[in-house]
């Protein structure tokens, strides 16, 4: 593992959660650094959500322990935390200002700074129509929007968003990642969000938690997950070779194979450059490189 | 308990209390108070709640009937009775003021006259007067002097007295705790209900989850049940100073300390009975998630206190009947039955004292209760949350 040059501020210390025979966290342990974009992916009903909501202090746990900057989380501390559950919620009824102050104010921000940061917030995220109106009246996209900047209106240390881009548009997607960033950057808030967009998680995060079967089956960087879980896998494509040219090469064993494209996976100690001279040996070489594997690939073979 | 925690729960209770009082049905349960307030009240001014009777007395003959008919008045009038009367040229008149309703009665020569039946009372008063009358023929045809025939036909010859006299102003009374009690019932089932549809609204809305990341459940209950009593208590004493107000002006309400003194009392045990039936409440709206499942869960409740009402409503009547005065003391039932009892003069100290207590102490005790059935079931939502199961989750 590399060491961070950010301090750790959240520690989650092996968390047990049952919810009657269920057992949705069987130990759960990661930390979350100061200024770090933390991506947390898992299959439905891995305890992604039960994680965040005993990291909030919504839930108990059963056993184990949530700290921040070292301490026990008490209700001050959690004042500074910003959460974007996953079943959004907001009073229908109530102005869309009107609410973000209100919120903000439940967290101990001061009434005219809530209301500036509110309205600076709508602005941002591109709220589109009249911070004034209900919030039922306004369209999904510009509730999801809203539901977001009650997250952030108090400026929280610690961001928990529970599948924040599921329902945004494209162009949503770009806003929220852009202010997730800045949120880590410019203020130094730890941010953690669960996402089932791997692809998203893999640019947006500079670290990943994968959570399977209520335990934490992999957490590093995306280049440390790699190296410790990918296969070596080599893409060859030759035209004009026979079917299995490759069988000659003792350690190449082919993972998929067709159409003059051959996915080998290589075991230690072969030399990809002994794979290229038989490749060529066998025909035109089109094409030839080591594969990096997505996150989607790693997740697939770590829950499978 | 931080600073910060109080701010939490006092920002609650005043949202909670500005959300309700610019609701449609705040304004509306407002008006129904207001209009059955003035319609009980002005029915009293006119009499038709049991308040001192009223008469009009038709005459039909010469100066004699007109004198007994002026001298039934002014019995009337020293007995605090108001009796108006009018006389009438022909009996053809009279009869037809009569089926009119204009009048109670006719009075012509050695005739009392009504359309149905005639009121005791003014039958008495016209033939005392009558009497008094003939007597006082009798008395000038035998030259009796005047001061001895007025001394004769003037004072009532008995002392009237009774073993056990009712408190005075007791029809006052029973009015003022009538209508005190039918305001009571209403506030008590009406917040209870805000309390619980506002537990649902923040449940189906999906934000009490965002609440409870920023504060702890209890303050959220503690501010919802306290921004929405106040608004109930503000609601109450706006009430009943329109009551007493109106009651004053029209004259329905005699002495007014009586019906303040009412009020007073009505308003401290709505706080004590919200205070016991609030939490309730609470813990009943965190079971369900959709109002529409709310009347499974809160008809324990309803009933409670709808039989409260009802007892109480009975123990008018006879306030020291055992089930008045059991009613009275019980905790589920205290709160409409002993302001009754009270208002009524009905209930010696003790047993006053004892229903405090009770009432009290088992507020107390049920605040941690539905609290901790509230924290157990407010962030589970789908189907209906079982009692055991909202009490094991805390």
């Amino acid at each position: 593992m590399l060491s961070y040059p950010c301090p750790t501020v959240l520690e989650l210390i092996d968390l047990r959660r049952r919810f009657g025979d269920t057992v949705a966290l069987d130990g759960v342990s990661f930390e979350v650094p100061e200024g770090r974009i933390v991506g947390f992916v898992g299959r439905n009903g891995a305890g992604k959500t039960t994680a965040m909501r005993i990291a909030l202090g919504v839930l108990q746990a059963d056993e184990g322990t949530v700290r921040w900057r070292g301490a026990a989380v008490d209700t001050a501390t959690r004042r500074r935390f910003g959460y974007m559950p996953e079943e959004r919620g907001l009073y229908p009824k109530m102005r869309v200002v009107e609410q973000l102050v209100y919120l903000a104010r439940l967290r101990g921000t001061p009434k005219e700074a809530a209301r500036a940061r509110a309205e600076e917030l709508l602005t941002t995220l591109d709220v589109v129509g009249d911070p004034n109106a209900r919030v039922e009246s306004l369209s999904l996209g510009n509730q999801q929007r809203v539901q977001l900047a009650a997250a952030l209106v108090h400026r929280p240390e610690l961001l928990v968003l529970d599948e924040p881009f599921s329902g945004l548009d494209p162009v949503g997607v770009d806003v929220l990642s852009a202010v997730l960033r800045r949120a880590a950057t410019e203020q130094g808030a730890a941010v953690v969000f669960s996402s089932h967009q791997l692809d998203l998680v893999e640019r947006l995060c500079d670290e990943v938690v994968l959570i399977d079967h209520g335990r934490v089956a992999a957490h590093g960087t995306i280049r440390e997950l790699r190296a410790s879980r990918a296969r070596n896998l080599w893409r060859v494509e030759v035209r004009g070779a026979n079917d299995g040219w490759w069988q000659v090469v003792p350690g190449a064993v082919a993972v998929e194979s067709g159409d003059g494209v051959v996915m080998l996976e290589l075991n230690d100690g072969v030399d990809p450059q002994r794979v290229l001279d038989v490749a060529r040996s066998g025909g035109d070489v089109v094409g030839f490189g080591p594969v990096q594997p997505s996150l989607g690939e790693l997740f697939r073979e770590v829950v499978a | 308990m931080s600073a910060a925690d109080r701010g939490a729960w006092r920002l609650v209770a005043v949202r909670d209390f500005w959300v309700r009082l610019r609701e449609r049905s705040f304004l509306i349960s407002t008006l129904l108070n207001v209009a059955v307030i003035s319609v009980l009240v002005l029915a009293r001014a006119s009499g038709g709640l049991g308040g001192a009777p009223s008469f009009d007395l038709g005459v039909v003959g010469g100066p004699d009937e007109l004198a007994i008919a002026n001298a039934a008045a002014a019995r009337a009038h020293d007995a605090s009775i108001s009796m108006q009367v009018e006389p009438f040229e022909t009996a053809a008149d009279a009869e037809a003021a009569l089926r009119g309703g204009s009048v109670d009665a006719v009075l012509s020569p050695g005739q009392l006259a009504g359309m149905h039946g005639i009121d005791a009372t003014l039958i008495a008063l016209v033939q005392t007067s009558a009497h008094a009358a003939a007597v006082d023929a009798v008395f000038q045809q035998h030259h009796v002097p005047q001061a001895q025939r007025e001394a004769a036909s003037n004072d009532a010859p008995l002392d009237v007295g009774v073993l056990d006299p009712p408190p005075p102003h007791r029809d006052d009374n029973a009015a003022i705790a009538f209508i005190g009690v039918l305001l009571l019932y209403g506030q008590l089932f009406g917040y209870g209900l805000w309390v619980a549809t506002g537990v649902i609204e923040e449940k189906s809305s999906r934000i009490v989850e965002m609440l409870l990341s920023a504060i702890r459940p209890r303050q959220l209950l503690a501010g919802k049940i306290l921004g929405i009593g106040v608004l109930g208590l503000c609601q109450l004493l706006a009430i009943a100073g329109f009551a007493i107000g109106l009651g004053t002006a029209t004259g329905a309400i005699e002495v007014p300390g009586t019906a303040i003194g009412a009020a007073a009392l009505d308003i401290g045990w709505f706080i004590l009975g919200y205070a016991f039936y609030a939490s309730l409440f609470a813990a009943a709206g965190s079971l369900v998630t959709r109002i529409e499942e709310l009347q499974n869960v809160i008809v324990p409740i309803n009933l409670t206190i709808l039989v409260s009402f009802i007892i109480s409503v009975g123990s008018l009547q006879d306030p020291n009947s055992t089930i008045a005065v059991v009613a009275s003391i019980l905790p589920v039932s205290a709160a409409l039955a002993m302001p009754v009892r009270m208002v009524l003069g009905a209930a010696p100290g003790w047993q006053i004292a004892l229903s405090l207590t009770l009432l009290i102490g088992s507020a107390i005790a049920l605040v941690p209760i539905g609290a901790r059935l509230y924290e157990g079931a407010v962030l589970r939502t789908g189907s209906r949350v079982k009692l055991r199961d909202a009490w094991r989750a805390a």
